[in-house]
């Protein structure tokens, strides 16, 4: 079955924005958005985990609704606007959810990170004053295999209350 | 054109959250993919009186969840959208891309078979129209043909009174579900005048429990018709076994799921 066919490397242009940039990427088919983000545009805040659609490390902001980039193709997001972890900063100044997880601790080796805050972002969009348990179900689709999600939890509630 | 024109070796995506995962793992090799993405007509939720609700292949789990529109006339589906896979997931993978992947431990198929859900499918030879038991054939295989795709899903407006979409996990971090149940009822108080039953997850495709199904009819339902139900429920499936579960664990979780969540269904304190 492996390679029983050859492939040929077709290639297109992606349109794309990027925090705010825009960009145009010529790109093979097959390019995922997570490599796209990564290896073309250099933005290596977002992970590449379990490339599989479990673990949520690879978590953009696609038209402003979170997704895994890692189950995408770059060629998906063709003039589309894509927030990523380092899109959040403004000024210099961290994302009131980024200084929360500092604060809270919300991390040990920060791989998950990136994603756990860009799902934040979403969630707190749509649900501004969500209940703990409100945040423990948003986060079903993000892995952190340090800290028993305890002191993220308090992270995003602290950095919901701060954002009112 | 294209899809007829290439066969097997070519695949659709629309949302590409099941397909991606096909393709990093060589389940399939297509030399050619066509996207969906830009057929808006394709995506969105409407009502009427005839079809009751048709719901576009291209529109996303989260879209379903959140519609007004479904919430009001189909609770049960909004609830069951709104628990799929995760929430990034949800605002990718759209539910027509779901029931054409036919992976058996998902959630909407067994959900829109309770709904006697029909599938519309098109091709450059025509349209037809299945239901739901028509549409899921076996393991990750449905009928569609290799020109065809599903444009439409019909939620008939049906005199159901009631309804629930349960989903067991192995642990809570978990995105499969192990088993899932579907029932919707139509009765009176603790009377059930009729009953569709539908296990899912834990069998290759959901499947009614019609035993089951008459066993409820026009009985009034007690925590021991409940029981009853549920063992009739748990040892009719055909139950798999794998790594995820063993089929007699399986089939004691659907007995378990299926006892209080008909209790839950007539208001029933389950023992």
């Amino acid at each position: 079955m492996l390679a029983s066919k050859p492939m040929p490397a077709r290639k297109y242009v992606v349109n794309i924005t990027v925090n705010g940039m825009a960009h145009e990427v010529e790109v093979p088919a097959r390019r995922m958005l997570s490599d796209l983000l990564r290896d073309d545009l250099h933005l290596t805040g977002t992970k590449r985990g379990c490339e599989t659609g479990i673990c949520g490390a690879c978590s953009v902001l696609l038209d402003g609704e979170v997704v895994k980039s890692c189950l995408s193709l770059a060629v998906q997001a063709k003039g589309r606007s894509i927030t990523t972890v380092e899109g959040l900063a403004e000024n210099g100044e961290l994302h009131p959810i980024q200084q929360a997880f500092m604060d809270y601790g919300g991390l040990q080796c920060g791989y998950c990170t990136p994603g756990m805050i860009i799902m934040a972002c979403a969630l707190l969009k749509h649900n501004p004053t969500p209940t703990r348990e409100d945040v423990r179900h948003g986060l079903n689709g993000n892995l952190c295999r340090c800290t028993g999600y305890v002191q993220i939890v308090d992270a995003i509630m602290a950095a919901a209350e701060k954002m009112k | 054109m294209m899809l007829a024109e290439h066969g097997e070796d070519c695949r659709v995506i629309a949302g590409g959250t099941a397909l991606m995962l096909a393709l990093r793992q060589r389940m399939v090799n297509p030399t050619h993919l066509i996207s969906l993405g830009q057929l808006e007509a394709m995506r969105g939720i409407a009502y009427d009186e005839q079809s009751g609700l048709r719901i576009g292949a291209r529109t996303l789990h989260s879209e379903v969840a959140a519609s007004p529109l479904i919430r009001e006339r189909c609770p049960m589906l909004a609830d069951m959208a709104s628990r799929v896979a995760n929430p990034q997931v949800r605002n990718q993978g759209t539910i027509g891309g779901n029931l054409c992947y036919a992976d058996p431990a998902t959630d909407p198929p067994s959900c829109l078979m309770a709904l006697g859900a029909k599938v519309m499918l098109a091709s450059t030879r025509g349209d037809r129209e299945l239901s739901i038991e028509e549409f899921l054939v076996d393991y990750y295989t449905t009928a569609l043909e290799p020109d065809e795709i599903v444009t439409e899903i019909q939620v008939p407006p049906v005199n159901i009174t009631a309804g629930r979409h349960v989903r067991f996990l192995r642990t809570a971090a978990e995105h499969r579900p192990l088993i899932n149940l579907a029932i919707t009822i139509t009765h009176d108080g603790k009377l059930c005048r009729e009953a569709r039953l539908v296990v899912g997850a834990t069998t290759p495709i959901p499947a009614r429990v019609t035993r089951c199904e008459d066993f409820l009819a026009g009985k009034t339902v007690t925590p021991e018709i409940a029981a009853e139900a549920a063992s009739i429920a748990a040892a009719d499936i055909n139950a798999i076994s794998d790594l995820r579960g063993s089929e007699e664990y399986r089939r004691d979780m659907v007995r378990v799921v299926t006892r209080r969540t008909i209790c839950e269904l007539f208001g029933l304190k389950d023992h």
